[in-house]
């Protein structure tokens, strides 16, 4: 009997074809039918894997349903509660392994950063503003871990992981390096050489401690923060004098100035933090003193992936969504996803998203983050998701400006990851100063 | 056989536009920034939209207005060419893309309106055309044959009875000032386009703001559902089938969308060398660092070669297939330059780029609405192809 044409075309489908192949060519051919989530998360190691899945049932059980409103109105929602259910899951504690912290332990020694990336991606997909209200507490909390200092990590992690794990009441923490006068200069080599930095710490002896002047503009979280670690140079020392401290909420002369009005990542507040005379006792300095230019530095190359993992959260947001708005949405009696236009499309967001996950999820890969993957991670996820973005609102014709589709606000928080932890070009930079005396020695 | 081109204007005349449009947007525009509002103060924009029908940018059916003629898409526009009116939207969309496009649609739809050279039941000062059904613009198969799936055919309707025309259907995305007197309903009348005036107070007509939406925040857009309005026969404007209404209506939006792109990617770059010389880093100012060089560098070509597609646009018959694929390409083209311009634009300012203080992000998240609006690339590329098509041209 004659086939028809769909008939035909149904045969030649790979996954009917295998079925006229011998037992040991079947065996051969991967015919499982599952998603690209799923199967990206297939790949992961037990530990990870687990990850993966809990942060994507906590992003749409907690993050998704708050999403439309921390955005619009980022003033009228208490983040606490979603603070104290991450912490509580031992989101907020990813940064150590038991006893100490949540992290899978035998995966952490294989890639530090790479349970956080993971965790990273799937809080954006539904929201930047709370995925990076999430991390940016985590940020703050690197310095301390990477100081080397067992002292600071004791002091701090043992009543954090018992507040915050156990009781469900985390500290809030942010990290501070940006000046209203310094912005990528702090972030890069030479810029950093002739930066003019405002935040300063005068000893004062008597005290046996620290006094904090200047100010510090944009940080994530700092309105909220509980502890945050400040970068400040020592008297009239240059950057390389940089120190890093914790001051602690209610410290005499630590104050919240503005906040800033942002595009997108609106959830999360970017607050002016000002130091006048804050007194820091000795105790509270983190690491050695004037090690806080390698340790910020180094702070980088640990959270460069994971901003990279949010854009790409960014720009899995905005596909999921233009998706299900093509499985929905009719032109004319057929559906847009049925067009073949449409199709390639989709595809070609799906490839450039894979893309940046693979090399993400390589950059960190390793026990210790190192500086030119990092930068490549973050540079190359941050540009594919703006694009991947710009591809959804595009495919949805008018309706992909709307904020009660989703795409635009993914769209909006995409573009910040162009910019912070370093611009771009900043961080194309740091991929050469890395391998200055290699690849590219002069 | 295409009419003959316009004659264009004189040098004079093109200084007298531009010096128009740089008062209006020195002396209206820009007091409703002052103050901290990402997009302006908007309760001010009334009261400057009409200074724009005071001074005559603002076109209007409404003879008594000065635009009526010389106007944004004003009933000159055939005998001066596109010229006077990209020159002004641009100029004002250098200070704000909203306000631009809420003159842009104003022109749009009162240009059909004073084209028809008929005698309307109504005089509107404010219009607003109705043409778009879902989320992009109709496609060829449409354009050519409403009442057919090729890929979706026209829902709205008129249906002629004894009194006149009934009018049922739903038109979306219907950009205007701050309200409409008056929409220009494009309708499916059996197998052809009809072309009306329906009045905005009609008890009827329906219009439902779009809701939170990205950019071009100062224009008004909306959903508007007709249900059964009746109207009467001569508030048919067409001469017994409207599709060179449809594509001149669209052949005008794409011009005038791309002329508030070119504005908004000019204004970005005027504002980026301007942060460049004043923000110090590293020691110096930041226009001495190769990477600013190099953002600032493209952006200002890319924007040179926006302007020159866009005035490369022939003058002449703007309800032409050969004329709506031009502009069609033009918009492509020019959405794809500026928005790379501002975004790299917004680059230099670092941090300072994303918040709201330097309206940079403004500009972006304008310039991203007009690429997606009214057609946004996969609909222009297919359009474009099958103009090129045989049979449409």
């Amino acid at each position: 009997m004659k086939q028809s044409m769909e008939e035909r075309i149904e045969q030649l489908k790979l996954k009917n074809a295998t079925q006229k192949m011998n037992i040991f060519g079947r065996l051969l051919v991967d015919n499982r039918e599952m998603s690209l989530w799923e199967h990206d998360t297939k790949t992961l190691s037990w530990g990870v894997r687990r990850w993966r899945r809990k942060a994507l049932k906590f992003a749409r059980e907690y993050i998704r349903p708050l999403a439309i409103q921390a955005d619009l109105h980022p003033h009228d929602y208490d983040p606490k509660p979603i603070l104290a259910a991450a912490a509580r899951q031992g989101f907020q504690t990813l940064m150590l392994t038991p006893p100490l912290g949540t992290a899978s332990t035998l995966q952490y020694y294989k890639g530090t950063a790479f349970q956080m990336a993971v965790v990273g991606e799937e809080f954006a997909t539904e929201c930047g503003g709370l995925a990076l209200l999430l991390l940016a507490h985590n940020l703050g909390m690197a310095p301390i871990l990477l100081s080397g200092s067992v002292r600071n990590i004791l002091r701090q992690m043992i009543p954090f992981y018992l507040k915050s794990h156990l009781l469900g009441r985390p500290d809030c923490m942010a990290f501070a390096i940006t000046e209203p006068g310094a912005g990528s200069d702090v972030e890069e080599t030479e810029g950093g050489a002739k930066a003019k930095l405002v935040t300063t710490a005068k000893y004062a002896p008597e005290k046996k401690g620290y006094i904090l002047n200047g100010r510090k503009c944009f940080i994530s979280d700092g309105a909220i923060a509980d502890k945050v670690t400040v970068y400040a140079k020592i008297g009239d020392e240059g950057i390389e004098s940089w120190t890093c401290f914790l001051v602690e909420k209610g410290m005499p002369g630590f104050s919240v100035g503005r906040s800033e009005r942002k595009m997108g990542q609106r959830a999360a507040d970017a607050s002016e933090l000002i130091f006048d005379n804050v007194f820091v006792p000795n105790k509270n300095i983190v690491g050695k003193l004037r090690s806080g230019w390698a340790n910020n530095r180094n702070v980088l190359n640990y959270s460069r992936p994971v901003v990279g993992s949010m854009a790409l959260g960014h720009g899995r947001g905005a596909f999921e969504r233009c998706l299900e708005f093509c499985r929905k949405t009719y032109l004319g009696p057929k559906r847009l996803i049925e067009y073949q236009d449409v199709q390639i499309e989709l595809a070609d967001m799906a490839i450039s998203l894979w893309a940046a996950r693979s090399m993400i999820w390589q950059s960190c890969r390793q026990f210790r983050c190192y500086q030119s993957g990092s930068a490549s991670a973050k540079v190359f996820a941050s540009d594919t998701a703006f694009k991947v973005c710009n591809q959804a609102m595009e495919l949805m014709g008018d309706c992909g400006y709307l904020h009660e589709h989703g795409v635009e606000r993914a769209w909006r928080d995409s573009r910040l990851t162009q910019i912070y932890e370093g611009t771009n070009q900043i961080n194309r930079l740091a991929l050469f100063e890395h391998h200055l005396s290699t690849d590219f020695c002069m | 056989m295409d009419r003959e081109p316009a004659a264009g204007i004189c040098a004079e005349d093109i200084i007298h536009y531009q010096d128009l449009a740089r008062q209006y947007a020195k002396k209206s525009i820009t007091p409703i920034f002052e103050g901290e509002y990402s997009d302006g103060n908007l309760s001010l924009l009334p009261e400057k939209l009409k200074t724009a029908f005071d001074i005559g940018i603002a076109a209007t059916p409404d003879k008594t207005h000065s635009g009526c003629q010389y106007g944004i898409w004003g009933g000159a526009t055939d005998e001066t060419g596109l010229l006077p009116s990209i020159l002004l939207l641009s100029i004002i969309a250098e200070t704000c893309g909203g306000v631009a496009m809420c003159l842009h649609s104003q022109g749009v739809a009162s240009n059909l309106l004073i084209q028809a050279k008929k005698e309307l039941p109504f005089t509107p000062v404010m219009a607003a055309l109705c043409l778009q059904e879902g989320f992009a613009p109709p496609y060829l198969g449409t354009i050519v044959s409403p009442d057919k799936d090729v890929p979706a055919r026209v829902d709205t309707t008129a249906v002629k009875n004894k009194s006149g025309y009934i009018i049922n259907g739903r038109k979306s995305f219907v950009y205007s000032m701050n309200g409409a007197d008056a929409y220009v309903v494009f309708a499916r009348m059996d197998n052809v386009w009809g072309c009306f005036l329906v009045p905005a107070s009609e008890s009827n007509v329906s219009a439902n703001d779009v809701g939170v939406r990205t950019g071009l925040r100062a224009c008004r857009v909306e959903h508007v559902d007709f249900n059964s309005v009746e109207i009467p026969q001569d508030a048919r404007i067409d001469g017994g089938e409207a599709r060179e209404m449809v594509i001149r209506a669209m052949n005008l939006n794409w011009t005038g969308m791309s002329a508030v792109a070119v504005g908004i990617a000019k204004g970005a770059c005027a504002s980026a060398r301007r942060y460049a010389a004043e923000r110090y880093q590293g020691g110096s100012q930041i226009e001495e660092h190769p990477a600013v060089k190099m953002l600032i560098g493209g952006a200002e070509s890319a924007t040179a070669a926006a302007e020159a597609a866009l005035y490369s646009l022939p003058n002449g018959d703007l309800g032409s297939f050969k004329n709506l694929k031009k502009s069609a390409a033009v918009k492509l083209s020019v959405m794809e330059l500026c928005s790379r311009a501002v975004t790299d634009c917004l680059q230099i300012f670092g941090g300072y780029g994303y918040m709201e203080d330097y309206g940079m992000e403004k500009r972006l998240r304008d310039v991203t609405v007009l690429k997606s609006a009214s057609g946004s690339s996969a609909y222009l590329k297919q359009l474009i192809f099958d103009i090129g098509k045989e049979g449409a041209l």
